[in-house]
């Protein structure tokens, strides 16, 4: 019990002290066609994108890719966002990434972080998981997704995109 | 004291290297970054499953990640408590507090040396892969010295010398690794399509136990993987082959004498794309090619000590009653008995994607989307002999039937406010050979889901969900209502009941509600009810949790 609290102590003093991860780490993640690419051939990029973490597997996060895959011109005609779609399937479920975003037809950029390493770095434990970068720096991110959560991300696009 | 002494050492780090934002423009004191998660489990005694009979009722597992960076150099370590015990099933190696993994590192464009604990994979996982699970109780990070060089933009290179996280200590196994991938499309001046190939190399030396020093086998137990794949603008594909040394067959947990064998893998992958469809095919074919630090840790039921990744190639689900009968990879010589005798898998699967576009009769006004998955998992079909321990093995014969699936999921939007998930499984799960019980189950699943938009913030979504089979425990029925009163907070009810069970009082419902706050990067979430004891599994790996009942609080958090 004790040592519960120590890590609740440690847990709370770090919420109060630290402020939020404000990067993106120079992480080394693949394109779809297998070549390697940096984080920060991303993150040196002007302008607002989005990171949205998600797998073949993961119910919720392909229905947010979907729900955003809807209105995704209207957002790119508006704001100039880019959406960058991470995989984060491993080689049990990787080769299904393919097929499935030409079947579902999203227009996404799409990245793979096939040992999560990128995950990891972010800390993210659960997906999906969208991060708003702009000019390379964080300024939103949050997990899990519900039906309206699009609405409440294009909010902070357009918010940091002015 | 030992922890204390680390978590001090983990505040003091705070209090130096926390980001304050007004001293930012005077000095760079680089960055500190982490994520922090708890659950917590209060198991309590429940009059259909029956007492909790295991030690402590309250239980959690914590993790505090900690990452330092400055400039080009990097170091950090995960501090781990598992108190008053892991929770259920988890390893009882895990029953301590302190610091379970750390690292320290140097990275510049060409070159990366990591001295610690570190992640890897090799190609496909299918010869190394070393990753982190926490919901599997999977942290297999190697604890030694890792070297990654880029000579140019199309070659690179990685060495590594490691034992691997066993418990909050190192597995008695050395592994050392090498890797190299090669891009080839320049070299083959190719513009729209890529090229590109690998070789690996694993070795894992342990010593032998006397008895078993015959010289029939090594200490050093080698294995190499050569891989190609080409990505062209509609079509790509891959091989990957794997040989595995001769080495000595342990079956639960003990060696078995004079019983030496090579193993080897062949993966196959094809697949083809244009706007709207999508499809891909995938053989693979493994003998013998369980790999771990340990020859001892063979089969064991924690996931400890695994060198390579060989997850079930078959669709991953994510509703609770496609859950129940997940198929493993059946890597691994067994022979238990003369009726049961395994040496290795042979199968595929096959996934078709297809958008019925907007406008057309199927696809209506918001168009319609299909997956299709087909999978068939056999043993590999030859001549055993228990006695002699000797096999006549055909290569690319179909023994036993193991498993074999088909699913149709369709998604549908009907208008603004409503959208349907229709999912249908036909499965046949041998569980003689996948799970060593008796039979084999024959079974169908259907699936509706429904989601309503009642604005643009609140949503309901309802699932119905039923397993039809005459076998193993009958037919189950479950049902799931979940209200989204903001894109952040959330609560849900589910339930699923086993009222096919031929033991009345085994017909239990297994029901939970719970709601989760999510804001920035943390997460809260709280559930009360009843687990199915059974198998998790994440990724095609599975881990067995028995039933219980009680609360469980999660929380998670990055900064």
């Amino acid at each position: 019990m004790k040592s519960i609290m120590s890590f609740v102590a440690v847990f709370l003093l770090f919420t109060i002290q630290a402020t939020a991860q404000k990067e993106i780490p120079n992480v080394e993640v693949k394109n779809l066609d297998g070549t390697s690419l940096n984080m920060n051939q991303i993150t040196q990029e002007k302008g607002v994108k989005i990171l949205s973490f998600w797998a073949t597997w993961c119910v919720p996060c392909i229905n947010e890719l979907d729900a955003i895959n809807e209105v995704y011109e209207d957002w790119q005609d508006e704001t100039n966002v880019e959406l960058i779609a991470i995989a984060t399937d491993d080689s049990r479920t990787k080769k299904r990434i393919k097929p499935l975003i030409n079947g579902k037809g999203w227009e996404y950029k799409i990245l793979l972080d096939d040992n999560q390493d990128l995950q990891r770095a972010l800390n993210i434990t659960t997906i999906p998981h969208v991060i708003v970068i702009k000019d390379g720096e964080i300024v939103f991110r949050h997990t899990g997704y519900f039906p309206g959560a699009e609405n409440q991300l294009y909010d902070v696009v357009k918010k940091n995109s002015k | 004291m030992k922890k204390l002494i680390y978590l001090s050492l983990a505040l003091v780090c705070t209090v130096g290297f926390a980001q304050n934002p007004d001293e930012e423009d005077k000095k760079d004191w680089g960055r500190l970054t982490g994520g922090f998660e708890s659950i917590v489990q209060w198991y309590n005694d429940d009059t259909s499953l029956g007492k909790f009979a295991e030690e402590e009722h309250v239980r959690s597992n914590n993790y505090l990640k900690l990452d330092y960076n400055y400039g080009n150099w990097f170091a950090g370590m995960q501090i781990e408590s598992y108190a008053p015990m892991p929770l259920l099933n988890y390893s009882p190696k895990l029953d301590d507090s302190g610091v379970a993994l750390y690292y320290a590192m140097y990275r510049s464009k060409k070159l990366e040396v990591t001295v610690g604990h570190f992640y890897e994979q090799y190609g496909s996982g299918l010869i190394l892969r070393a990753w982190e699970n926490r919901p599997l109780g999977i942290n297999n990070a190697f604890r030694g010295a890792r070297v990654k060089f880029d000579p140019s933009n199309s070659v690179s290179l990685s060495a590594m010398y490691g034992r691997q996280r066993d418990g909050f200590d190192v597995s008695n196994g050395d592994i050392y690794g090498f890797n190299s991938e090669f891009d080839l499309s320049k070299l083959l001046k190719l513009e729209s399509s890529t090229v590109s190939a690998g070789f690996s190399y694993v070795g894992r030396k342990e010593d032998i136990p006397e008895e078993f020093q015959n010289g029939e086998f090594d200490e050093l137990t080698n294995s190499f993987s050569a891989r190609l794949d080409y990505s062209g603008e509609s079509f790509y594909s891959g091989i990957e082959y794997i040989v595995k040394d001769k080495d000595i067959i342990v079956n639960s947990q003990r060696f078995i004498e004079n019983f030496v064998e090579n193993g080897s893998a062949l993966l196959l992958n094809f697949g083809y794309f244009k706007q709207g469809l999508g499809i891909d095919a995938t053989f693979r074919r493994l003998e013998n090619m369980n790999f771990f630090s340990e020859r001892e840790a063979a089969g064991n039921v924690f996931n400890e000590n695994i060198v390579n990744y060989l997850p079930g190639l078959t669709k991953q689900h994510d509703y609770l009653l496609t859950n129940i009968y997940v198929y493993q990879a059946q890597a691994a010589i067994t022979v238990p008995d003369p009726s049961l005798l395994k040496y290795g898998e042979i199968g595929g699967q096959i996934d078709v994607f297809y958008n019925f576009e907007k406008g057309t009769p199927i696809g209506g006004k918001y168009g319609t989307k299909v997956a299709v998955n087909a999978a068939y998992w056999a043993g590999l079909k030859g001549d055993f002999n228990f006695t002699d321990r000797d096999a006549n093995i055909d290569y690319f014969g179909f023994g036993q039937k193991y498993f074999s699936e088909f699913s149709l999921e369709v998604r549908k939007k009907w208008s603004r406010k409503w959208q349907s998930i229709f999912y249908y499984v036909n499965q046949y799960y041998n569980q003689r050979f996948i799970t060593d019980q008796r039979g084999v189950v024959n079974s169908n699943i259907g699936v509706v889901e429904s989601t309503y938009r009642i604005n643009s913030k609140q949503s309901v979504r309802a699932e119905l969900q039923h397993l039809w089979t005459q076998d193993d425990n009958g037919s189950w029925a479950g049902a799931t209502l979940e209200f989204n009163v903001t894109p952040r907070l959330s609560f849900y009810v589910n339930d699923i009941y086993n009222y096919g069970n031929d033991v009345e009082d085994e017909q239990i419902h297994f029901y939970n509600a719970g709601g989760s706050y999510a804001r920035g990067a943390t997460r809260f979430a709280i559930n009360y009810g009843r687990q199915r004891g059974g198998l998790i599994c994440v990724g095609g790996v599975c881990r067995f949790v028995p039933q219980s009942t009680g609360l469980t609080v999660n929380i998670t958090t990055a900064f």
